[in-house]
């Protein structure tokens, strides 16, 4: 007898459990789809809608920097470069050259926390491609230039809004590789040498000069 | 091995099918020899090894603190966990107090993961027994979570959010009011998820009965997690071994009962991580409520260099007790860091409970161990 | 066919003269039409299935190529059309290449038979049920070889478990639809037809209990001889990867593809045929219907819009329901379908004895109380689905092309 029952509970169960998934699915195409149409349709840019603490790629404000190696040496897979040089004067040093293979990066943020001037930080920036992996090296420094020294009361250098420097720097997907290589260093002080250099390398960071003569 | 298992076929005329490493349903990359007679398979060996990136090693090159991210990709779909159990063993070895609040907020993401990692696992199961439309009702839900979390960390998948002696940030501004929002909204579909597949009659009868796996022989394989839990054993880490904030919460710890057909079957093993997500959504609210002002990263050395020694530190993952045995010899970097998880004894038991099961049964075992392919190769 | 004929004959005189070449003409014509329309009929149904799939997934869908991307059949068309038709090498090559052919003309042969309106048809056939279930037997054939040839044992799984399922479900989709010819005392599609009437409690479905059940139960075994979820076995991504087609690329795969999606419409219009009325126009009597050329147009218009409702059916369950498994796929057609067929047939010729000897009214109103009890079942999807919104803290949003 149990078994007729189980036999007409069985059709009963399945009949009633169908109709309830159905009317699920149904109700479905009365509600709106929470698809995101990224890159095109989205009624604001994706990367206006991060938050703040999005961990994009890196950069650094180059003026701001104190050429520490702390970051360099917190990244735990050495995605970041960071070489220094005595100064030809003999007094101090100069940031020869900064650079971060977004390629290699796993985003962690251990660099940004180890960054005692809060210039090295993550950005929204997160669409960086290329056809050649080494364009994705990023080189925020493209000639020696001398590092930032804190000084007590001082502020740090203003940075522009996190992203724009990084931006401007990122090659375009199509662009052949060239190889980098680091330019004459050329003593600067305020307003100096800003110009002509800025004129020279049109990716270079605006206020990079200006930077160094402060610091 | 495997050439034992050609002589056997040959004689035997069985059949011998390779499933994965590259399958739509091996949840990675996982091989499984099956030998068998058409569709009823005698058995279902596990070849692991296709992602493994020998993270254990990995640490032994690191200084404590940078071994961190890296833990993330034990388990990418329950990250926290992977931080948490990290962050308790080398606290252990140093002897650093964790803050209270540090501590609230672990157990808030930690249940928060918890939620995004079952939805992923009760979906993919459902998406193995071919119903697509309940995984992308999961990945839906996981998908606010995921907001949730990366306004909190900045990261979607890999957080490196919970670090040693403490947690990275501090809650944003609003996001207290955003969780509970999301855990009002998240119940009500819960229930709508359990009306489109949980009480499906086909799925009931794909899983109920398929591969039992009774309280024994699940405890001498060494099963963990809501696996064990399935097979009726009442076990919980957050419970009996308890650690973080976990005391000061009321919960239940689910247990399979044999729902619809025999204790420790398929069908039980997705219930309790259905029942799971429940239990998460009445801690989080716990903790959301009980939540204490303070710091958030306890008082650390500069340079972490514990004393000679060591420490074990395990959490109750999504996938069950996931240990770190960390050994340290007096300097900055760790000896030796040994990780016990889940998946890897949830694999190794799937050549015992896959005997005589058919090929159909052998993908609903798997999605219902809940494997993750890099937790079993680490 | 026929009935076209002698009225064209009528009307023009080449016909007259000639009658065997414009015979031939014309069913060579009629052909190439069919052949047409469902060509574009079943690229249409991938757009919407996609479609709807997204809906029910929280997704959107394609709705990049063309017009919210409804050109999106082409598209993936022509990319099969232009993608490497690949031969494995351990192939057993003749019957790789010719497994699709079985499979594509198992589906449009049915066409034959399908009627569109009382002229509308290839050929009445007096047997036409039969017919049906004689052609569609050649898709199994099709799938048993391309699973044997592609030589890999996934294929070959879901080629076994096709033979299997679509050897088994005939019998009970046989079963069903005698249980509504019973009634209609023959097996041509157009005495069928011609035996219901146009509005829905004149419809056979509605007939008797036996029929209602009927419904279901042929509605069912024809998705399993379709290859439909919940019975896609020999298809079962999860499990076979992709079953008999895993090999299959380019071309051949996209036949594969599109006779599973005319098969969609066969199952929609079989069921219209029998069951729901077929292209009988509400209040108007046949012979009103087969002397308007543009009634007969009306009629297949509501014919295609109720197999669309249903083709919309089957896609819904699709995208709703999990797998059986194919020990539970042939228990549930042995155990459940056949027993049940058997006793709706038996159940079907009880009912012929009682309803000659009842009133008219009572079987009337029985059809009546089943068409309020079909219409009961539909409203109470709807409004199971409101409840769901609803509590689901959501609004609902009625547009459908977002």
């Amino acid at each position: 007898m149990g078994s007729v029952s189980t036999y007409f509970e069985n059709v009963k169960n399945a009949a009633v459990t169908i109709f309830e998934g159905m009317a699920v699915t149904l109700s479905w195409m009365f509600r709106r789809p929470i698809t995101i149409q990224y890159p095109d349709r989205t009624p604001e840019p994706v990367k206006d809608t991060l938050p703040d603490r999005f961990r994009g790629i890196l950069e650094v404000h180059i003026p701001a920097c104190t050429a520490c190696s702390a970051c360099a040496r917190a990244c735990p897979i050495d995605v970041i470069l960071v070489e220094t040089q005595k100064h030809p004067s003999g007094k101090g040093r100069l940031l020869m050259r900064f650079d971060i293979d977004i390629s290699k990066c796993m985003y962690c943020g251990l660099c940004t926390e180890a960054c005692p001037t809060g210039c090295l930080r993550h950005t929204p920036v997160f669409e960086a491609t290329g056809r050649d992996i080494h364009n994705l090296v990023v080189h925020f420094v493209d000639g020696p230039v001398v590092p930032y020294k804190h000084k007590k009361g001082r502020p740090v250098p203003a940075s522009p809004p996190p992203g724009d420097i990084v931006q401007a720097l990122l090659k375009p997907w199509d662009a052949e590789y060239v190889a980098w290589s680091p330019g004459e260093f050329v003593e600067r002080d305020a307003g100096g040498g800003d110009g002509e250099k800025g004129a020279a390398s049109p990716g270079k960071v605006e206020g990079g000069a200006t930077g160094s003569g402060s610091g | 091995m495997e050439n034992a298992l050609n002589k056997q076929a040959v004689s035997d005329d069985l059949m011998i099918l390779n499933m994965g490493p590259q399958h739509p349903s091996t949840h990675g990359v996982i091989r499984f020899v099956i030998t068998g007679d058409g569709e009823v398979m005698q058995r279902a060996v596990p070849h692991v090894g296709y992602l493994h990136r020998g993270i254990e090693k990995l640490a032994e090159g690191l200084p404590y603190p940078s071994f961190v991210p890296f833990t993330d990709r034990v388990d990418y779909l329950a990250a926290m966990f992977a931080n948490h159990g990290y962050a308790m063993a080398v606290e252990r070895l140093l002897g650093i107090e964790v803050p209270r609040r540090a501590e609230y907020l672990r157990v808030i993401v930690s249940e928060l993961n918890r939620i995004a990692s079952h939805l992923i696992g009760v979906g993919a199961m459902a998406m193995d027994i071919g119903a697509f439309t309940p995984f992308l009702h999961g990945i839906r839900e996981r998908e606010k979570l995921n907001d949730i979390i990366e306004e909190l960390c900045g990261a979607r998948l890999t957080y490196n959010y919970i670090r040693v002696g403490g947690v990275s940030f501090d809650f944003p501004q609003g996001l207290d009011a955003k969780i509970r929002a999301f855990l009002d909204t998240f119940e009500p579909l819960m229930e709508e998820f359990d009306r489109l597949i949980t009480v499906n009659e086909i799925l009931v009868k794909r899983c109920a009965n398929v591969a039992v796996i009774d309280a024994e022989t699940a405890k001498s394989y060494g099963l963990v997690g809501p696996n064990l839990r399935g097979s009726g054993v009442d076990w919980d880490l957050r419970r009996d071994l308890p650690y973080s904030a976990y005391p000061d919460f009321e919960f239940n710890v689910c247990l399979g009962r044999g729902f619809r057909g025999t204790l420790g079957d398929a069908y039980d093993r997705f219930i309790v991580r259905v029942q799971e997500m429940q239990e998460s959504v009445k801690i989080i609210r716990q903790a959301l409520d009980g939540l204490p002002e303070g710091e958030i990263k306890g008082k650390l050395p500069r340079k972490l260099k514990p004393a000679k020694g060591e420490a074990y530190g395990a959490v109750e993952s999504a996938r069950g007790e996931l240990g770190y045995h960390v050994i340290s010899d007096g300097t900055d970097k760790p000896y030796r860091v040994k990780i016990r998880a889940g998946s890897f004894n949830a694999t190794s038991i799937v050549e015992h409970a896959s005997r005589g099961l058919m090929i159909a049964d052998l993908v609903v075992l798997i999605a219902s161990l809940d494997v993750i392919a890099p937790e079993i190769d680490r | 066919m026929g009935d076209f004929f002698e009225y064209l004959k009528s009307q023009w005189s080449f016909a007259q003269e000639h009658p065997a070449l414009a015979f031939f003409l014309l069913v060579v014509g009629y052909g190439i039409v069919m052949i047409g329309f469902f060509s574009a009929f079943a690229g249409p149904v991938t757009w919407v299935e996609r479609r709807v799939a997204g809906r029910m997934q929280c997704r959107i869908g394609p709705n990049r190529v063309g017009p919210h991307g409804f050109l999106q059949w082409l598209a993936d068309g022509l990319k099969n059309f232009l993608k490497e038709d690949l031969i494995p090498n351990a192939a057993d090559k003749i019957l790789f290449r010719i497994a699709v052919y079985p499979v594509f003309a198992g589906v449009f042969l049915t066409f034959v038979v399908l009627p569109l309106g009382p002229w509308i048809v290839g050929a009445d056939l007096s047997v036409g049920v039969v017919y049906l279930l004689a052609v569609t037997a050649l898709v199994v054939t099709g799938i048993i070889m391309s699973g044997w040839a592609s030589n890999s044992k996934w294929s070959l799984l879901g080629g076994i478990r096709s033979a299997a399922q679509m050897v088994s479900y005939e019998v009970a989709a046989g079963m069903a639809l005698l249980t509504a010819i019973i009634p209609a005392g023959s097996l041509s599609f157009q005495d069928i037809i011609e035996h219901q009437g146009g509005w829905p409690w004149q419809w056979l479905v509605v007939y008797s209990p036996a029929t209602f059940l009927a419904f279901f139960v042929y509605f069912t075994a024809s998705l399993a001889e379709g290859n439909r979820t919940p019975f896609d076995l020999p298809e079962a991504e999860s499990e076979l990867v992709a079953g008999y087609n895993t090999e299959y690329s380019g071309m051949r795969f996209l036949f594969f593809a599109f006779a599973e999606w005319a098969n969609l419409y066969v199952i929609g219009a079989v069921i219209t045929a029998v069951f729901l009325g077929g292209w009988r126009i509400p209040g108007v009597d046949i012979a009103t219907q087969t002397n308007n050329i543009w009634l007969q147009f009306a009629g297949a218009a509501i014919f295609l819009t109720k197999a669309s409702v249903l083709v919309f059916v089957t896609i819904w369950l699709r995208w709703t329901l999990p797998r059986l498994r194919v020990d539970q796929l042939m228990l549930m057609c042995w155990k459940y379908f056949v027993p049940f067929g058997i006793g709706l047939v038996v159940l079907s010729l009880f009912w012929q004895v009682l309803a000659a000897a009842v009133p008219t009214w009572v079987t009337s109103a029985i059809s009546v109380l089943l068409t309020l009890a079909g219409a009961a079942l539909v409203a109470g999807m709807f409004w199971r689905a409101w409840y769901n919104i609803r509590a689901g803290k959501d609004a609902p949003v009625y547009t459908w092309l977002i």
